[in-house]
């Protein structure tokens, strides 16, 4: 028997039973589209995180940090080691280092006249900080003073609009009271000082990863810094390299760990995004093995089925080996039919799952937002995250998608096939 | 052998184990089918006809002796061979046997698709089967639409379209009354005469057996009769 006879053959005995293929697929239906659903939104996410990613942390530019930003999922002890605004100077002296400014910050807040916002305050070079982050660090009302007062404070976007409706927190010229709280040995004081706004920053979007600006921020000067957390020590030092290349990327990367005798973290964007990528990669893993079992389920209702099926059709099995069909064309009969359901509920499924994916996204979206409008900053960034998560849809995604859908129904399908082709025509013709 | 010889059944014997006691239902049956013979087999029930007609359909391999269709013993061929070797015998059974689910041009084909016929060569051959057993204009129907002697001139169509050595029918019109019975048989008498057809037929109606030309009669596993039919 032909192949494409074989397929045909199958095919008109699926449609025959159309309510119980219809539920025999649909199984597969279902494990196929919570692989392409998880999966296309994984890889969806993960795009816009690098993206996002990228476009705050140049490939050029290294963080130096007294520890590590994954660190402290390490569960390793913490380290008395810390960097100071002059361990800047010394990192300057490398080879390869184009510009190294340090960045102070830590958690503060901010009053107006009738409301109070907490949040993340940084303090930078202004001059320094926008010759590196030429392109979000850009006022755009009011000015990044070249030479600063130590009262002047530039406010992100999100700041300058907490709320996202248009009511104004702070504009230029306003004098707002910025509070920090230390604390020294279990006792708390807080320091205040009166800031005056001196520029507001466009919107930027994203996050802020490596220490770039962000919608949320509040940057004040080193000095002002300096003053308000009573310490000279610094969160990170933001390298620029003369240049991107690997070779530059790793000799400036030994060597500012060689200055600080192996306690300093550097990253560079690469190989943060490396350490994103094997975390998404693990958490891929991990859905494409839940949606997996229920692949398995569903190859298990297909072998059930065609016992079953197989117990009805013996007779039929009988009258194929009569006209004179062979044990393997009968085998092949039946696996066309677990092929043929592995083929249309992968195809089914990976259109499901895709939409599933987009709505996914969309609740996501629709989630995040309504989180975002109050509390101010990380809101908003989750906000803008979510709702710009397009599910990525792959052609290798589709491609295997189908292959394991018939995959799992052939492995299946292969001991009811087996058990039909090895039936004795005497025995299957005499069945009522 | 006769270079006529289509069928030779030399000393053909059965045994099946039915629980611990051996159960004989051939027992050592001898005769030959010649081109062109219509040829009856019958027996009460018991007698081995069921045993007998398995082993004629190549279905089943006799436990001594042999059996040999156009000079093929079946005794020494694999579970391939002998399907191959039913490509060659046309099967007509008692409960038609056709694929429901399948029109009647579909069923006519069955057989040659199973044999790798190309789809056209298949489907002209199916077609101008069903015309030579009267059913032209019922070609697309399927079973559940045809009366059981539509049904059973399908099945004959379906057992001549490969162009078989001999045609085996197994109790023909068991299934059906005796008008349609004997139009059947006015059939098969047509197939033997006008296409020169072997025919053997097992039945137990007087009716089927009178139309042969030679009777074989079983009785508990061995012939009791082989004669010329003088009706």
């Amino acid at each position: 028997m032909k192949s494409r006879d074989t397929l045909g053959y199958s095919f008109s005995a699926i449609r025959l039973r159309k309510l119980r293929s219809g539920l025999t697929t649909l199984g597969i239906v279902i494990g196929i589209a919570a692989i392409v659903a998880l999966l296309s939104f994984t890889q969806g996410f993960q795009v816009t995180m690098t993206t996002q990613f990228q476009e705050g942390f140049a490939t050029d530019t290294l963080v130096v940090s007294a520890g590590g930003m994954f660190d402290r999922f390490s569960g390793e002890e913490p380290s008395d080691f810390a960097l100071y605004v002059n361990d800047t100077a010394a990192v300057m002296e490398i080879d390869g280092v184009d510009l190294a400014t340090p960045i102070i910050s830590g958690m503060g807040s901010l009053d107006s006249e009738d409301s109070h916002l907490d949040l993340s305050v940084s303090g930078v070079n202004y001059t320094e900080y926008s010759t590196l982050y030429g392109t979000t660090f850009v006022a755009e009302q009011g000015e990044i003073p070249a030479v600063p007062a130590n009262d002047s404070v530039v406010i992100g976007s999100s700041v300058y609009d907490p709320w996202g409706n248009g009511t104004i927190f702070a504009d230029i010229g306003d004098e707002l009271v910025l509070t920090i709280t230390i604390r020294d040995n279990g006792a708390t004081h807080e320091n205040n000082i009166t800031v005056t706004v001196v520029g507001i920053l466009g919107e930027i979007g994203g996050t802020s990863f490596g220490g770039g600006p962000s919608d949320s921020g509040v940057y004040i000067t080193l000095g002002t810094a300096v003053d308000l957390f009573e310490s000279e020590e610094v969160s990170s030092v933001v390298v620029q390299l003369v240049s991107d290349d690997e070779a530059t990327i790793d000799q400036v990367t030994l060597d500012i760990e060689a200055l600080f005798d192996n306690e300093a973290s550097v990253l560079s964007s690469t190989s943060v995004l490396e350490m994103m990528d094997t975390m998404l990669g693990t958490i891929e893993l991990l859905l494409a093995g839940i949606a997996g079992i229920s692949l398995l389920v569903a190859g298990i209702g297909i072998m059930n089925i065609m016992i079953v099926s197989l117990m009805e059709r013996t007779r039929e099995i009988g009258i194929l080996k009569a006209l004179g069909a062979k044990g393997r064309t009968v085998l092949g009969i039946f696996l066309s039919e677990a092929l043929l359901i592995g083929l249309i509920g992968g195809v089914i499924g990976i259109v499901a799952g895709s939409l599933l994916a987009n709505v996914f996204s969309g609740i996501f979206g629709g989630f995040a937002g309504g989180m975002g409008g109050v509390g101010a900053g990380a809101g908003s960034q989750l906000t803008s995250m979510f709702t710009t998560i397009t599910p990525v849809l792959t052609p290798e995604l589709m491609f295997w998608a189908i292959f394991y859908g018939v995959v799992v129904s052939v492995v299946f399908g292969l001991y009811p096939a087996y058990r039909a082709s090895k039936l004795d025509p005497v025995d299957a013709l005499r069945k009522e | 052998m006769n270079t006529d010889t289509i069928l030779e059944v030399q000393d053909l014997k059965k045994t099946y184990q039915l629980g611990s006691v051996p159960v004989h239902a051939l027992r050592g049956v001898t005769f030959q089918v010649n081109a062109g013979d219509f040829v009856s087999i019958l027996g009460p029930s018991g007698s081995g006809k069921s045993t007998l007609l398995n082993m004629i359909g190549a279905l089943d391999r006799p436990s001594e002796g042999d059996l040999s269709i156009r000079g093929t013993g079946i005794s020494t061929l694999n579970d391939n061979e002998l399907a191959d070797l039913r490509q060659r015998v046309g099967f007509v059974f008692q409960f038609f046997n056709l694929i429901s689910r399948l029109d009647a041009v579909g069923n006519v084909e069955l057989p040659l698709t199973i044999a790798g016929v190309p789809s056209k060569e298949r489907r002209a051959r199916a077609e101008k089967m069903l015309g030579k057993v009267g059913l032209g204009d019922r070609m697309h129907h399927k079973p559940s639409q045809l009366s059981g002697g539509e049904r059973q001139r399908v099945a004959v169509a379906r057992a001549l379209v490969t162009d078989p050595s001999f045609l085996l029918m197994d109790e023909p019109t068991g299934n059906l009354d005796s008008v349609t019975a004997s139009e059947i048989m006015d059939l098969v008498d047509r197939v033997n005469q006008e296409f020169g057809m072997t025919i053997i037929v097992v039945t137990h109606d007087p009716a089927v057996s009178n139309r042969a030309r030679r009777k074989i009669r079983l009785v508990d596993g061995h012939i009791e009769s082989d004669e010329v039919n003088h009706n």
